[in-house]
């Protein structure tokens, strides 16, 4: 039997190996939002967010950018007097976020993860010229030429290899990484 | 079977009966352990009430019972009433047993089938055990009447001056040249804004002049041996190169003294002293110490200053360390507290911004008679601050550092931002997560900031910063904070920043423990002997203890300790006499093969080698009956009074009810 699962206890489920302390330790005292230097970007605050994870708002929470901003300059884990990983939750509400298909529309945040994780599943490598070049045109034509300018820049001096490499028995990644996460198939 | 044993199963209410079938283990032990010498078998609803101890007494004097066994509660709490309604009845009380069936049954199942089959194993296994229990009778050990106190904090003097007036000698040792501690530091004391030294120096003056305590201040206690009645302390006093009985406090010689270093025990480090001092005007006793390390004749060989202009010549510079030996009944430790070291927190910038102050500079600073005679200006000495900002919890309620409340830093913080409005007008904000004041006129403390138009800010601090990133912050300290109430990180530009450190237990509190017998918590607090019902006693016997060393405190909490303390050590002397537990481990000498395993084993320091026979013995009055060299011993040579190989051996056979399915495996 099914057992319905309150979105606080989802978070806590997906943050289990995490090497901080649950999220329930917060006492909301604003530490992490105090040391973040990208908090004026976000809609909520980091300490906000615990709370609407804890308040159980779902809606609220996927519809916020604040993981999608996130930095991950981890200020927050190091100095949270509660010993929450705070950095690891964003990351784990990225995946919720993901997984779930939810997000604010126009954030570059998802199309680039999604992006990122098919070139690695496909290839088994990052390679910058072709990642860029899936999901940057829907956002700003003047990101792209700034982009080429420096790929440009960074081929001709030799830290860009022009054409991708992609890595031995390739198929063994796949499935390995088919284990860890739910992707699906992919081509 | 010689002994007649009778059997009683408390309900405990619904706590025991709730699950285990109550009734059922009664009846089943008065049919299935008459074997085994139980001759009566009954169950109660309150064993403990004076109606169920009635009954035991009725039937040891009418059914001649010679062993009660008792199923209930734990005997932490009701062993002794138990036995005392078996002494009543003129049962030796050590031929009672109670057996657990609330905390080791009921309270941990929820089975009640399983839990009614293990009430009966319990229950069976006092019954095997009762059999081997022998009449003792308790140890009688006479009292001293004389008292240590350790730390002369203001915990320390409440706890000898209680006792000293009720006519009773103290030796009180402080490490300092002068007594008073922490509290002699400060200048006002939350809640009432009272002056700290007007009501704390009358009460130093006192320990001062009282005919019957003994003070050694510039000393340290280096050996506790002996038990509760009989202790004999080994106390170090470090040499003062002053001599007492000639130097009448006039001086003048530390007027003269030409070398000045920075005092960083009593003026945390702000202010400075000569090298001949006493830590402040008022201190007790008036004679001042030489701080030999530092002295130029120590170092040099010349000057001698001090010796020249002494108008009594009260200065000797050969005089050394001594040792002296006192012997006393009790011992109350009052060691007090360390502030949390606030370098730790490097995102708080002490040390390396300049006006970033901990709390016990802050408390020098306001001082009339600090190093700025109570002028609250920044570290340059004459730049009065315009926005000073307070910092809780710092060190404090966090995992990285110390998990516990300090439990004086809101109201003391309040108290700071208080004197620093009435002294320079500044703006003053405080940071602070939660508001903590439940004590009497605390809460109207703060309703009294919030009126005076202090900013509360509820966020943790999350850093101070000299970066500026527009105009307006430029040359100030900047606190960044996220203002918890509205959702938004601010930056707030201010010229002085006062850490509000939270205390912890003093760095040493584990080497001292260690030294009287007692155990510290994982924070290093002295460990009570009940958190709630008694707070001041230890583990122990005979040492108490009192004031921060126990947990962070405030000064109203402490004094009650010191004097609840002293309660307590006044109560033992006016019994004259104690009765120790005779439950004590025994070597059989014959044999013992002097190995000395168990010497060093023992926690409590019972267990003396014999040099003359080779062989150990162990001290009863000192023994606490652990156990542990018992089963240290590899010859076997160790018994425990109450606890004896065949006692601890019946009890396992009964229960697994071993004696019991040997009957029924038998074909009737």
């Amino acid at each position: 039997m099914a057992v319905e699962l309150s979105f606080s206890k989802e978070i806590e489920n997906i943050m289990y190996a995490s090497h901080g302390k649950p999220i329930k330790d917060c006492l909301q005292c604003g530490t992490c939002s105090g040391s973040c230097p990208a908090v004026e970007f976000m809609d909520n605050s980091p300490r906000e967010i615990i709370g609407l994870i804890s308040a159980d708002f779902k809606k609220e929470v996927l519809a916020s950018n604040t993981y999608w901003t996130c930095a991950s300059c981890y200020h927050c884990s190091v100095r949270c007097p509660a010993g929450i990983d705070i950095a690891d939750m964003m990351y784990a509400l990225k995946r919720y976020s993901m997984w779930k298909g939810e997000f604010q529309e126009g954030l570059i945040g998802p199309e680039f993860s999604e992006s990122f994780v098919k070139m690695i599943v496909n290839s088994g490598r990052s390679f910058e010229p072709l990642l860029a070049a899936t999901y940057l045109p829907k956002f700003s034509a003047r990101d792209i030429v700034q982009e080429g300018l420096m790929a440009t820049g960074l081929v001709l001096s030799g830290k860009m290899p022009l054409l991708p490499k992609k890595v031995k028995r390739l198929k063994n990644l796949q499935r390995m990484v088919r284990r860890i996460i739910p992707i699906g198939e992919t081509k | 079977m010689s002994e007649k044993i009778g059997v009683y199963v408390c309900h405990c209410g619904t706590n025991i009966a709730g699950i285990v079938d109550v009734a059922d283990v009664s009846q089943w032990a008065g049919e299935k352990l008459a074997a085994n010498g139980v001759v009566i078998s009954r169950d109660y609803k309150f064993m403990c009430s004076s109606l169920g101890q009635e009954l035991i007494q009725k039937d040891i004097q009418e059914q001649g019972l010679t062993r009660v066994v008792v199923a209930a509660c734990s005997p932490h709490l009701h062993e002794k009433t138990f036995r005392n309604a078996c002494q009543g009845a003129d049962l030796n009380p050590y031929l009672c047993e109670l057996v657990s069936i609330r905390e080791q049954d009921s309270w941990v199942h929820t089975d009640k089938v399983a839990a009614t089959e293990k009430a009966k194993a319990i229950l069976s296994g006092g019954v095997a055990r009762v059999e081997h229990h022998e009449a003792l009778e308790p140890l009688r050990v006479p009292i001293h009447p004389d008292t240590l106190v350790v730390g002369g904090g203001i915990a320390g003097i409440q706890a000898a001056l209680e006792i000293a007036d009720a006519g009773f000698h103290v030796y009180l040792v402080e490490r300092e040249p002068s007594i008073g501690g922490h509290m002699a530091q400060f200048d006002k004391t939350f809640p009432t804004l009272d002056c700290s030294a007007c009501i704390l120096t009358p009460k130093m003056v006192d320990v001062g002049n009282h005919p019957n305590i003994t003070l050694l201040t510039w000393s340290e206690v280096q050996k506790v041996d002996g038990y509760i009645g009989n202790f004999v302390a080994t106390i170090k006093q470090k040499a003062r190169y002053v001599k007492i009985e000639d130097c009448t406090g006039c001086g003048i010689c530390w007027e003269k003294c030409p070398k000045k270093v920075v005092d960083e025990v009593f003026e945390a480090g702000l202010g400075n002293r000569k090298v001949i001092y006493t830590p402040f005007p008022q201190a007790v006793p008036k004679y001042p110490v030489i701080d030999a390390p530092n002295c130029t004749y120590f170092l040099k060989g010349t000057c001698k200053a001090c010796e020249k202009f002494c108008p009594t010549g009260a200065i000797d510079f050969n005089q050394q360390d001594e040792e002296i030996t006192v012997q006393v009944g009790n011992i109350i430790l009052a060691t007090g507290y360390d502030l949390f070291d606030v370098r730790r927190m490097p995102q708080y910038g002490y040390g390396r911004l300049a006006n970033v102050y901990t709390s016990l500079e802050f408390e020098r600073l306001g001082n009339a008679a600090g190093p700025t005679g109570g002028n609250i200006v920044l570290r340059d000495g004459k730049t009065v601050p315009k926005a000073v900002g307070i910092v809780h919890c710092v060190g404090s309620r966090d995992q990285n550092y110390n998990p516990y409340c300090s439990a004086i830093c809101c109201m003391q913080s309040l108290k700071f931002a208080h004197l620093v409005h009435e002294r320079t007008g500044a703006e003053v904000y405080n940071f602070y997560i939660d508001m903590r004041t439940p004590s009497k006129g605390y809460e109207e403390f703060y309703q009294r900031l919030l009126e005076e138009g202090t900013h509360f800010v509820r966020g943790k601090v999350a850093e101070v910063t000299n970066l500026a990133r527009i105009p307006e912050e430029e040359g100030k300290l900047i606190v960044q904070v996220e203002d918890t109430l509205i959702g938004k990180q601010r930056r707030i530009p201010l010229d002085m920043v006062i850490l509000s450190a939270g205390i912890q237990a003093r760095h040493d509190a584990k080497e001292v423990g260690k030294l009287f017998g007692i155990s510290c918590s994982a924070d290093a607090w002295y460990i009570e002997r009940h958190p709630k019902l008694d707070p001041v006693a230890t583990m122990t016997d005979g040492i108490y203890i009192a004031g921060c060393a126990q947990g962070p405190k405030d000064i109203p909490a402490s004094v009650a300790q010191g004097a609840a303390a002293a309660a307590r050590v006044l109560g033992k002397i006016q019994q004259k006499e104690i009765s120790l537990e005779p439950v004590r481990a025994t070597v059989i000498e014959e044999h013992c093969s002097g190995c000395r395993i168990c010497n060093d084993l023992c926690p409590f320091s019972a267990i003396l080698y014999l040099e003359d026979k080779k062989v150990s013995e162990i001290n009863p009055a000192l023994c606490q009956g652990c156990g542990t060299c018992v089963a240290a011993c590899p010859a076997g040579a160790i018994s425990g009074t109450g606890f004896s190989n065949e006692q601890i051996l019946s009890q396992i056979e009964g229960l697994l009810l071993l004696n019991i399915r040997q009957l029924e495996a038998v074909p009737a």
